[in-house]
């Protein structure tokens, strides 16, 4: 095909093209044709997206019970998907009756907000040293991928590796090197639990808001840099005035981005945590996860959780008009 | 952002020749950037070849007095131990999140990738409305989804299943998928299909004949991508298959990870192999997983 493709004809406009040659050709027009090439991957998301977030939707206004088999159900391709009983708003009033759920709430927005902090000012760091120019700095970039490709199962049982009372490197290293006596419990504490699991996100997350950085980065012009030197500014002064201003779209998506995937973190708090101690490290995921899944109770827990899908909601609100309007307004 | 793929790596800044502190600097900060990114991983495979009782030591030695492959050998069911039970699970769940998440991959690539062609191409209806409604997916908790799945997948008899997990997986993988190939599409020259038509391919053959075959790397970004979200993925595959020998390896590795009386040198060596496939993959295919992730989030 490629041989073809440097055939003197001047490229046409596709439509005089087609029906030129008739023929086999498949005569459709752009929007249909749009439409068949997009329509799987919208029915495989409504199919496992959608659907399911109508039904949990609805799951939260009722009395779940899974162990009634009786009772209202709709019958579909031979499968009986019970309805369960519609008590209004009753899930939703009892759980915001629940001092444990405001707890969780602003302990969600304590955790979100400096995990928001940690992640793009380490982010921004990271990639500030990365994107200077030193022996093995290719190496470097692989490196950054490897926090970011773990499971977070892994990263989590990792830093226990690392922060634990007993066999912690982290602990036994500082003693050996003379600036720790005792050894530290990270995990007794629940304020300092919350704070380790901010870390230990971070760690995990900051590589990709530095990849995002350094993508931003690279796009800015050597000529603005070398101005800026001509007029006599040094490192602070073109990082302030030059890198700065230029990566400000990035830096406000990193803020989206780290925000949203801070309210969904869930898999960490289950490997270090487990919301303890004395629910002092349960969020708002974890409250419904675990009213869904430890106790079965799927009313309250679908409203708690539709709570959060709210928050997201909102978010992407904000994100869709703030970027995608402002920055690019082709989009 | 778009231009940003196909553009050689402009030169960073400090071009002027540093001084010696400022290059001691740079290489500081450096070699600090490389502890703090990969420290606790090499530590991960430390203690991994170590024997619990040296982990305990203090003070801790700096080099590892004994290494060992004991541990390996215990999760790997060559040595018989007290937890072997639990041991005996990490190869067939292995298996199961490689079927699964080959599974999600292929049908991701093969349904995702027509449509980000359609979004980076076509004007059509409705068009504005459905990418944002997979913007929004994208966004979405996919925590929230579990109880429906849980209710659905048990009235339609997937639960403890690969194919349930294999939908599972696609609600949160989708999405990214649909965002990466539009992005990558985007840096496609659109003369390319153009040329194709006048050449008398039809739409069609336009796609498969001429702007798939150059689209490897934004394959490969969007494929290695989703294997990974795959392969990592904890929580669905915890509350979904909990029948034993149904379920993942990440849920087998946390299960290990909650018994009192497993060595955490063991526990390492099972997180470790756990986490090598993920990281390999990512580490070969680094270039253009680069490139399709920043395109794709940078662009929105």
């Amino acid at each position: 095909m490629a041989r073809e493709l440097r055939s003197p004809v001047p490229a046409a406009p596709s439509r005089v093209a087609t029906t030129r040659r008739g023929g086999r050709a498949i005569r459709l027009p752009e929007g249909p044709f749009a439409w068949l090439l997009v329509a799987p991957a919208l029915a495989v998301i409504v199919a496992v997206v959608a659907a399911p977030l109508a039904y949990s939707l609805w799951l939260s206004f009722t009395d779940v019970n899974l162990l009634r088999t009786t009772g209202p159900a709709v019958e579909l391709f031979g499968m009986r998907l019970p309805l369960y009983r519609w008590v209004g708003l009753k899930n939703y009033l009892q759980i915001f009756d629940d001092p444990l759920y405001w707890a969780s709430l602003w302990r969600t927005l304590y955790f979100v907000g400096a995990f928001v902090i940690e992640a793009t000012l380490v982010g921004l760091g990271v990639a500030l040293v990365l994107n200077e120019r030193f022996a093995g700095r290719p190496l470097m970039r692989s490196l950054l991928l490897v926090p970011w490709s773990l499971s977070r199962v892994v990263v989590g049982l990792l830093w226990i590796g690392i922060l634990d009372f007993e066999f912690g490197a982290f602990n036994g290293y500082m003693q050996r090197l003379g600036l720790l006596s005792g050894s530290i419990a990270f995990f007794k504490d629940g304020f300092s639990a919350l704070n380790v699991l901010v870390s230990v996100y971070m760690w995990n997350q900051a590589p990709f808001a530095t990849l995002l950085f350094l993508a931003g980065m690279q796009s800015i012009s050597e000529d603005l840099y070398a101005a800026a030197e001509v007029d006599g500014a040094g490192y602070w002064q073109r990082f302030r005035y030059v890198t700065l201003p230029a990566l400000r779209p990035i830096l406000f998506l990193v803020l989206v981005l780290c925000t949203v995937n801070g309210f969904l973190m869930l898999d960490l708090i289950y490997v270090l945590t487990m919301g303890g101690p004395a629910n002092e490290t349960t969020t708002i995921s974890w409250l419904g996860f675990q009213t869904s899944f430890a106790f079965f109770k799927f009313g309250p827990g679908t409203a708690i959780l539709y709570t959060l899908t709210g928050l997201c909601l909102l978010l992407t609100f904000l994100y869709h008009r703030l970027i995608l309007a402002r920055f690019e307004p082709e989009a | 952002m778009a231009t940003a793929m196909a553009r050689p790596r402009s030169r960073p800044a400090g071009r002027r020749a540093r001084s010696p502190q400022s290059r001691a600097l740079l290489y500081a900060l450096v070699a600090v950037v490389v502890l703090w990114l990969i420290g606790p991983f090499v530590w991960l495979f430390v203690t991994s070849v170590s024997y619990q009782r040296n982990l305990l030591s203090r003070p801790l030695p700096f080099v590892p007095p004994e290494v060992t492959l004991e541990n390996y050998r215990m999760i790997l069911g060559l040595v018989r131990f007290h937890a072997e039970g639990q041991a005996a699970k990490i190869l067939p769940s292995m298996l199961n999140t490689f079927i699964v998440a080959s599974v999600v991959t292929v049908v991701n690539l093969a349904v995702g990738t027509t449509a980000g062609y359609a979004y980076a191409r076509f004007r059509f209806p409705l068009k504005t409305f459905s990418l944002f409604a997979v913007l929004f997916t994208r966004m979405l908790p996919t925590v929230v989804l579990i109880p429906a799945f849980f209710v659905i997948f048990r009235a339609l008899g997937l639960q403890n299943t690969l194919t349930g997990l294999v939908l599972a997986y696609c609600s949160f993988t989708l999405p990214f998928t649909v965002w990466i190939m539009k992005a990558y599409f985007e840096t496609v020259p659109a003369d390319l299909d153009k040329s194709a038509l006048v050449d008398g391919c039809n739409r069609f053959q336009a796609y498969y004949k001429v702007v798939l075959p150059v689209s490897g790397p934004g394959l490969v970004a969007g494929g290695a991508f989703t294997f990974m979200l795959c392969w990592n993925e904890f929580v669905v595959a915890q509350v979904l298959n909990t029948k034993p020998g149904t379920t993942t390896l990440p849920p087998v590795i946390a299960a290990m990870n909650g018994q009192v009386n497993v060595d955490y040198s063991v526990i390492a060596a099972s997180g470790f192999l756990g986490a090598l496939p993920a990281v390999l993959l990512v580490l070969i295919f680094q270039k253009y997983m680069v490139q399709g992730l920043t395109a794709g989030s940078v662009k929105g």
